[in-house]
């Protein structure tokens, strides 16, 4: 899942000092299971907007609420009146939420409440590590299923560095060498002869390198004509 | 609904009156709103009033009430079977305690306690409002199955106590050894995993090589301390080593033998390592100490790396060394040593002097040993938590000195911390009891104060499912989040982590909380 962290309160108050009316919108989806913006996180957060108001003698009205999934426009629209009717949103998805908003209302402001991390795993309760960086030309087969792209500080794809010593990586001792966890796998699956063989260098078009991504599927667009019947644009 | 609020102030046997102004509090009450009847009473604990009280429920149709007294057990048992009868509902009896949160913290500010009085009434009578009749509902246990691990003087000990109940008890004895005890004894036996909660435990045990299911209602722990898995380098080494409680019992008998005594903190099984538990160092200063008034002549060092003693055993550390114990400590890296060739002297370093010293050993007394490596699975298959130390944690030693915080669970003898067989067996009666009063009652009861779930709410994010102590959340066949209520001890731990609100507390929801607070602290946040 997509896993982000709420801003530090003081850069939000900061952020929206400015403005009359708030609306904090929150997500049900990444970043409600990923403890950052869900519910509980909204209402926390204009609790405490609420009370640091009160303390500073601010006057602002806040609100909040929450939708299913705020990178989805028809989730969005069903509280565009909410949105319009205040003078800045802060969004409490990730990035996407923020610029889907942003994008559907452009005139009208729409500031980051999170900071979008990682694509990343839960380890355990409050734990989250990430294990993909979507660089679309996947190669975990030839890993042991293990991602040396988002693993491994260098990104190498051939491993491990001069700088793994104990299994731990030169970076910083708390963190685990990927090629130390690949050996073994691989090791484990008695598959070693592939940490002999040498992978060329990646295509990398596939990710962010090449400038925005969009992925179509023919298949499944909607045909103009069953757009007008749906009144989507 | 329209609520109909009984309002009782308890004068607390005059107590009350003293400080506050009953007759302001009393016109407080009957100005706001829902509020039927107002009575001033002089002791609610002694039960004569209730009669009273409820008659005046009855003609009034009260439906819930607000009582300003003092502590909730005093008051509540009696009041709420009497509330009972003229059907007001448990949930629906708030009881604020005015004499422990105003009277005494007060006594000196009678403008503030009168203040702080009246606002607690005006927010419990804006809670009452909102809350909402709960009921209970009970489920019979599958089986009177009380089943207790571990065969030693402890479980003995539970067994012989909870047969009295007329339940079936069972001993999973880890070895082969003969275990004298009512019911079933099963040798070979270890208690490896289960599910379920107090009133019907699933479990997986282990019994020789093949694994089987065992039905609880109950379950007792006494699985004993690590000193039988102690195998650290020392112990092994050194002839006559043995724990401080057992040395406590031979000097008590008389039964020293002569020649040095060594205390010593203690190696862990893998030899590695050494740690004490903090309350084992009282009790090794003062047998020292002990055994230095018995027999001046003896030569006694008490060897460790970091001690702690509590509070004023502090002073026996002095008392100690004057009357001539020797006090050597020595750093993790270089830890006392035993030649194996010649098992009767310990060399350690001292770290303060830095010289080498060799003692030759007469007795060497382990400060404390460790808990049983067994404790952990124990502790995993019945979901209970443990200590720093590795013992399995009892709830309160107050209140429930050997009970665990899951209910149907108890805990006794070594498996707690290491003891005397003497202590160890009065612990094991006592958990004994108490598992076979349990499983006799053939019923659980459950719901009241439990958590919901809005299922439309729910992501499934697990959370609930991973905070929960006591295994109540799972994820349902619509894969969102239910609670099993038979297991749900209403602590509000998965209430407050849900990261979309979509699980509540009965009658502590954010709306009852929040209309409370505000009413307290004035204003909106």
């Amino acid at each position: 899942m997509i896993v982000a962290k709420r801003k530090p309160l003081n850069e939000i108050a900061e952020m929206l000092a400015p403005y009359k009316k708030v609306t904090v919108i929150g997500c049900r989806s990444c970043v409600a299971i990923c403890l950052a913006g869900g519910e509980k996180e909204v209402k926390m957060l204009v609790s405490a907007l609420k009370v640091k108001n009160k303390r500073d003698g601010r006057k602002q009205h806040i609100e909040g609420t929450v939708v299913e999934r705020q990178c989805e426009k028809e989730w969005v629209q069903e509280i565009e009146a909410q949105i319009l009717d205040s003078d800045v949103t802060l969004s409490m998805a990730c990035s996407l939420g923020a610029q889907t908003i942003g994008d559907m209302y452009p005139k009208h402001l729409t500031f980051p409440g999170l900071n979008t991390g990682m694509f990343g795993v839960p380890e355990e309760q409050g734990v989250w590590s990430e294990k993909c960086v979507g660089c679309g030309n996947c190669i975990i087969h030839t890993t042991g299923g293990i991602c040396p792209i988002a693993r491994c500080a260098k990104s190498m794809l051939n491993g491990p560095c001069g700088g793994s010593a104990n299994r731990k990586c030169e970076v910083n001792l708390e963190v685990d060498c990927a090629w130390a966890a690949i050996y073994d796998r691989l090791k484990l699956q008695n598959r070693l002869d592939l940490i002999e063989s040498v992978t060329p260098a990646k295509d990398w078009s596939t990710s962010h390198s090449g400038g925005r991504r969009v992925f179509e599927r023919e298949d499944a667009k909607l045909t103009p004509h069953q757009k007008k019947g749906k009144g989507v644009t | 609904m329209n609520a109909k609020i009984q309002v009782l102030l308890c004068k607390c046997c005059s107590e009350v009156p003293e400080l506050l102004n009953i007759a302001k509090l009393e016109k407080l009450a009957s100005e706001s709103g829902n509020v039927l009847s107002v009575m001033t009473l002089d002791a609610l604990c002694d039960g004569k009033e209730l009669a009273m009280v409820v008659a005046e429920a009855r003609i009034k149709e009260i439906d819930r009430a607000v009582v300003l007294a003092c502590q909730k057990k005093d008051v509540s048992p009696a009041l709420i079977k009497a509330y009972k009868r003229v059907g007001v509902n448990e949930h629906l009896v708030q009881i604020v305690n005015i004499r422990e949160e105003v009277v005494l913290p007060h006594a000196a500010e009678q403008e503030r306690a009168q203040a702080k009085a009246q606002t607690m009434l005006l927010s419990a009578l804006a809670r009452s409002r909102l809350l909402q009749p709960l009921e209970r509902s009970s489920e019979d246990m599958k089986t009177r199955n009380v089943v207790i691990v571990g065969g030693g003087v402890a479980g003995q000990a539970a067994a012989k106590e909870a047969a009295k109940y007329g339940v079936h008890t069972i001993i999973l004895e880890k070895t082969g050894k003969s275990v004298t005890a009512p019911g079933v004894v099963m040798p070979h036996a270890t208690l490896i995993g289960g599910k379920g909660y107090g009133g019907n435990f699933e479990l997986k045990i282990r019994v020789g090589e093949s694994l089987e299911d065992l039905g609880a209602a109950s379950v007792v722990i006494a699985s004993g301390g690590g000193w039988s898995t102690l195998k650290g380098a020392l112990a092994k080494a050194v002839r006559g080593a043995m724990p401080l409680y057992e040395f406590h019992q031979k000097l008590h008998a008389e039964q020293t033998s002569a020649g040095t005594v060594v205390f010593m903190d203690t190696p862990d099984p893998a030899g590695k390592t050494l740690k004490v538990q903090d309350y084992a160092w009282d009790e090794t200063l003062e047998t020292a100490i002990e055994l230095k008034r018995k027999h001046p002549e003896t030569a006694v060092y008490v060897i460790f790396q970091e001690m702690r003693a509590s509070g004023l055993s502090e002073l026996a550390y002095k008392e100690a060394a004057e009357l001539g114990v020797k006090f050597v400590r020595y750093d993790r890296s270089a830890t006392p040593k035993v030649d194996p060739k010649d098992p009767t002297t310990l060399s350690v370093k001292d770290l303060t002097q830095g010289d080498e010293l060799k003692i030759r050993l007469g007795t060497m007394v382990f400060a404390s040993i460790p808990a049983s490596p067994d404790n952990q699975i124990i502790a995993e298959a019945l979901r209970i938590p443990m200590s720093v130390d590795g013992a399995i944690r009892r709830g309160s030693i107050q209140r429930g000195p050997v009970s665990t915080p899951k209910p149907g669970v108890f805990v006794c003898g070594s498996a707690l911390f290491p003891k005397s067989r003497e202590v160890a067996a009065a612990e094991g009666q006592a958990a004994g009891k108490l598992a076979g009063e349990f499983a006799a009652r053939g019923s659980i009861e459950f719901g009241g104060i439990v958590a919901q779930v809005t299922q439309e709410k729910c992501s499934a994010c697990l959370t609930c499912v991973r905070t929960c102590p006591y295994e109540a959340p799972f994820i349902g066949t619509a894969s969102k989040a239910e609670i099993r209520v038979q297991a749900c001890q209403g602590c509000g731990m998965c209430v407050g982590i849900c990261p979309s609100k979509a699980i509540e507390l009965h009658n502590y929801t954010d709306d009852q909380i929040m209309t409370e607070s505000k009413t307290l602290l004035g204003g909106d946040f």
